[in-house]
């Protein structure tokens, strides 16, 4: 819901070759974002139904002209805390009359049309795209900076449509960040130039992503207003990595964590950052850092004298990985995100860039604030989408300011984040395991919180109702009823199910 | 150009220079897919990666790389046809997904690719679709040699609808490098020539138990294509719901769920014509009597009693002129000669409950079962005055077979042995056998949807003519949008593979090596164009996958 509206109860009609007019618009377009996303927007109206070839039959004075956009920044750099708000009027009247969109950023006045395209509805009887309730007033702006999906590219491969797909469906719910969590054990998919053995890890030859994919990803998602968050989860998450370079396990019995006593180890992550900051623009780097088992490090002759030699125990050899690696991040300019556990093992001793990725469960964010690093909720138990028996209610429901009262602490939770793991999500599944339940969360993390349902009964209808909407955009979201991707119960209609 | 290319057989041009052997689907080889340390595909491995499996074809070792500018060449009367263009456009996009921007052989400035040009050779401009449309084609992918400058490769056929064939499997040949950064066509040089077993080859889609919208309707003709099946079955209107609009009778939609779950007739001609360029047909259905309650909703004088609604009111001249009212609109909409009727599961206890019914079976001295009998025998009367060939669902033929139109078609479900007994009789028949090719059943493994022949049981030459081939059904009770494509794939590809291949080819006795890695190949190959595709080794379809794993071993 955006955060103030007022509507009428009159009707206007989108005339034949709707426009987008740009005049007095300080922004020049020159990657034409706002041209592509007014051509979606035409689309995704028109893909429900053919609109009639004759509107001599409407009265001018109901015909929308088109869109007047008038964008207040020249820039188009699409970055954490970039201006997301836009005001939509829609007017009833004028000569001819013209939707009103002003964004102080591209990236807001893509919100917009995404805003004005639901406002859009198929008339039966005209054949024509009604707009009702005209006039309409819009003024929105996000509550959270961060708004966030992850995808796992390495439990499973996802074709490049899939994730372009994917990207698609996050801007129709005004999700802002794609967190891709491209590596882990099972496969390393990624072409690495500096390295180019590392997608010897992938699984096949065809289930990989070159430099240019990856590139082409990104520029897709900053098309739709959508940041791409790469991730290298160490040393815990990375078996793969030594497919290609077997230097970089403890040994060959005992693969995980990444050898810490190897200088080669820093080079590889080193080489990989320095790789992704060609193509990977977004202010964030994640550097993972969860779940790590430090056994091997123990039990490999070669790395227990290491860790003797330095004096390190285990754990403070995994705080001495974590530290570096995010030192290596910040000579490439990253800031850094880490999973909890490296918050809970050694918060005092991280970067002060460091936001930290809660997990685990809730109650994390609090700690994490009160301590003075900032803070993305992603609590397991309600944001996890592969855990199917979590329903949407609570996907509603979870609140990422739980328990934080002071204004300047709240400010250090930049947002929240929904995770799709692929252990049992392939190209086959992935959209019905997100939608709709993301779109549940993508309202919590967009919408002021004075506007949110107290009860997620009250939700009901409208998130159907955006359901439905996907299936119409060819996106394949379950049925609310029931756990995460049921398939429908028995007949009925979509409205309902 | 064109006048070089003006006989109508397109295996004479070059069968005369190459000899065909038939490959039947060659067995053994390691998969060429794992990632070893050379990260090369490995030659040695014979199975051929094509889906279906065309029906005479050979291969070499050569590797040629393609030119991401791959141009269009056109000959022939039907060469300039916009089906053709646009299917160009479509399989470029699909061939060159990946960016090949960072081409290493671009890097010497002058690129040097093997191939550059794509001709298509269509002798017939004739853009009819109809069953038995030929969509034979011959394929040759071929290096340069002595006599050539640059290396070609030609798909030839009869109609568009060939051409279209032919550039599906040109698709499939064509994969992505990642080393090189470019797409190559390996094992060249290939030599096919391909043509369909069956001319029906049918996936029927049912949108009134779940409305599917456009969009998702497109994307599974579209995926049709990439398995070369041939009809979509529409299964419009059933009891839950009626979404189609009807002009002559235009309180019929309002048996829709809602709304907004709805068709236009312009929604109608937009898919019929969607799938036309793809070169499939739209075989539209009402089933009637039995599957009509929704059509009482607009008007209810169609039920027998408000109380009692199916089936349609057999005593009602009403019932039968909406029934011509409605084929009458969708005449217009459907030119694809065949026109399902339905005619399965009619219980006719209403008509024997409700007063002016019974009255009217009375008078006539009718019993429900000979009303039952009118009832489709009427009906079918009105379609073939409609110059529709009238297709019904096995119950009619194991009701009162020798009554049948003889040009009826017969769909059978019910289970085994049905064909038979319909060719016996002179009938035509569409095997769908619910025990193996009935979608929505998910226990059916894709080896039960390989395995099923659908003229099984046949002997005669001549009557197994009359075989029209068969159809995959994905009814709609717990199916909508957001699992209709994994349902229907892979284990549609599975009976595709059966309608269109040799019979040799894909009645192997091993089909877990000949069939098995080549479907799981197709699978991955769909959820790379996009569809999503569920894995095939799971024991349930549209099952999870098990865990982390490849696509390719899934």
């Amino acid at each position: 819901m955006p955060k103030s509206v007022s509507y009428g109860h009159l009707s206007r009609y989108l005339s034949k070759d709707f426009e987008l007019k740009t005049d007095g618009s300080k922004y020049v377009d020159a990657s034409e974002i706002l041209k592509g996303g007014f051509s979606r927007l035409l689309d995704v109206i028109e893909a429900a139904h053919v609109i009639a070839n004759n509107f001599s039959h409407f009265d001018q004075s109901v015909l929308l002209k088109g869109i007047h956009v008038f964008i207040f920044s020249p820039n188009d750099e699409l970055q954490y805390g970039v201006d997301e708000s836009y005001k939509l009027l829609i007017p009833a009247n004028g000569n001819p009359v013209y939707a009103h969109l002003e964004a102080q950023t591209i990236y807001g006045a893509l919100h917009g049309l995404q805003t004005f395209s639901q406002l859009c509805h198929f008339n039966f009887t005209t054949r024509a795209i009604e707009v009702h309730q005209v006039p309409w007033t819009i003024i929105d702006q996000p509550r959270f900076s961060y708004r966030g999906l992850l995808i796992d590219t390495s439990r499973h491969y996802q074709p490049l449509p899939m994730i372009k797909k994917v990207i698609d469906s996050m801007a129709y719910a005004k999700l802002n960040v794609l967190h891709w969590h491209i590596v882990d054990s099972q496969s390393f998919p990624l072409e690495i130039p500096s390295y180019p053995k590392l997608w010897d890890g992938a699984y096949s030859i065809s289930e990989r992503y070159t430099m240019a994919d990856a590139a082409e990803i990104v520029s897709y998602a900053q098309q739709r207003g959508i940041n791409v968050l790469a991730e290298i989860d160490v040393p815990g998450h990375a078996v793969s990595w030594g497919t290609g370079y077997p230097s970089l396990w403890p040994s060959k019995d005992c693969q995980e964590p990444l050898d810490v006593s190897n200088e080669f180890t820093f080079k590889v992550i080193d080489g990989i950052l320095s790789d992704f900051s060609k193509i990977f623009k977004f202010r964030f780097i994640h550097l993972g850092g969860d779940e790590v088992d430090t056994s091997c490090w123990r039990k490999t002759p070669h790395t227990r004298n290491w860790l003797q030699k330095n004096g390190l125990n285990e754990s403070e050899a995994y705080q001495y990985f974590v530290l570096r690696a995010q030192k290596i991040a910040l000579s490439h300019g990253y800031e850094i995100i880490n999973w909890e556990e490296t918050f809970n093992n050694f918060g005092n001793k991280l970067s002060r860039k460091t936001v930290v990725h809660n997990w685990l469960g809730g109650g994390v964010a609090e700690r994490v604030v009160a301590a003075g690093l900032r803070c993305i909720v992603s609590n397991q138990d309600k944001w996890y989408l592969h855990y199917l028996d979590t329903t949407w209610q609570e996907f509603y429901m979870n609140e990422p300011l739980t328990n934080i009262k002071n204004p300047i602490q709240q400010g250090l939770v930049i947002g929240g984040e929904v995770c799709m793991w692929g252990e049992y999500i392939d190209g086959s599944d992935i959209e019905q395991t997100i939608w709709p339940r993301a779109a549940a969360a993508a309202e919590r993390l967009w919408t002021a919180y004075d506007n949110l349902a107290k009860d997620p009964r009250q939700v009901t209808g409208r998130l159907a109702h955006f359901r439905c909407l996907l299936n119409q955009r060819g996106v394949a979201a379950a049925p609310l009823a029931g756990p995460g991707r049921v398939a429908p119960a028995e007949p009925g209609s979509c409205y309902k199910q | 150009m064109a006048a070089e290319f003006t006989r109508t057989n397109p295996k004479s041009l070059i069968t005369t220079i190459y000899a065909f052997s038939v490959i039947l689907c060659a067995l053994g080889g390691s998969r060429t897919l794992r990632l070893n340390s050379e990260s090369e595909l490995d030659d040695s491995d014979s199975l051929v990666y094509l889906w279906p499996l065309p029906s005479e074809f050979t291969f070499g070792n050569d590797t040629l790389s393609i030119d991401p500018d791959l141009s269009l060449a056109v000959a022939g009367s039907g060469g300039s046809s916009a089906i053709v263009r646009d299917a160009f456009e479509r399989y470029r996009s699909i061939i060159f997904k990946h960016s090949t921007r960072f081409s290493k052989l671009k890097l010497w400035g002058k690129p040097v690719y093997d191939v550059s040009k794509l001709r298509i050779i269509v002798h017939s401009d004739n853009e009819e679709l109809q069953l038995g449309t030929d969509e034979s084609y011959s394929l040759f992918v071929v290096k340069n040699d002595d006599h050539s400058i640059i290396g070609v490769a030609t798909i030839e056929a009869n109609s568009v609808y060939g051409a279209l064939r032919g550039l599906e499997t040109f698709s499939q040949l064509c994969a992505f490098d990642y080393e090189t950064k470019t797409v190559k066509v390996y094992k060249a040089p290939w030599h096919i020539q391909d043509k369909p077993r069956f001319e029906y080859r049918g996936l029927l889609l049912d949108t009134s138990r779940h409305y599917e919208p456009i969009d998702v309707i497109k994307q599974i003709i579209e995926s049709m294509s990439y398995a070369k099946l041939n009809v979509l079955h529409w299964h419009i209107i059933d009891e839950e719901s009626f979404p189609l609009e009807v002009p002559t009778y235009p309180n019929l939609w309002k048996g829709a769920y809602t709304k907004w779950e709805r068709y236009t007739v312009e929604d109608a001609y937009e898919i019929v014509n969607f799938a036309k360029m793809r070169g499939i047909n739209v075989m539209a259905e009402i089933d009637i009597p039995g599957h009509a309650e929704s059509w009482g909703a607009g008007y209810p004088d169609l039920w027998p009693s408000p109380t009692c609604r199916e089936p349609l009111d057999v005593s009602n001249n009403f019932t039968f002129d909406v029934v011509s009212g409605i084929l009458t609109d969708m005449r217009k909409i459907f030119p694809f000669g065949l026109f399902h009727l339905g005619g399965d599961e009619v219980n006719t206890d209403c008509w024997n409950s409700t007063p002016h019914v019974k009255q009217w079976l009375q008078d006539r001295n009718m019993t429900t079962k000979e009303a039952y009998q009118y009832f489709v025998l009427r009906a079918q009367e009105i379609a073939i005055s409609k110059n529709w060939t009238p297709v019904n669902w096995e119950e009619t033929f194991n009701a009162f077979a020798s009554n049948l139109n003889p040009q009826t078609v017969v769909h059978n479900w019910l289970g085994a042995g049905v064909c038979p007994k319909a060719v016996a009789k002179g009938y035509r028949c569409i095997f769908s056998n619910q025990g193996v090719w009935y979608l929505d059943h998910l226990d059916i493994p894709w080896d039960g949807v390989y395995n099923a022949e659908p003229l099984e049981g046949i002997k005669d030459a001549s009557e197994q003519q009359l075989v029209l081939g068969g159809e995959v059904c994905i009814w709609g009770e717990r199916v909508d949008a957001s699992n209709v494509q994994q349902t229907i794939w892979p284990r549609a590809a599975a009976a595709a593979e059966r309608l269109w291949s040799n019979r040799e080819a894909t009645s192997g006795v091993n089909t877990t090596l000949t069939a098995l890695p080549r479907l799981q190949y197709f699978r991955c190959l769909l959820t790379r164009r996009g569809v999503p595709a569920a894995p095939v080794a799971n024991f349930y379809a549209r099952s999870a996958p098990v865990g982390p794993g490849s696509c390719y071993e899934q």
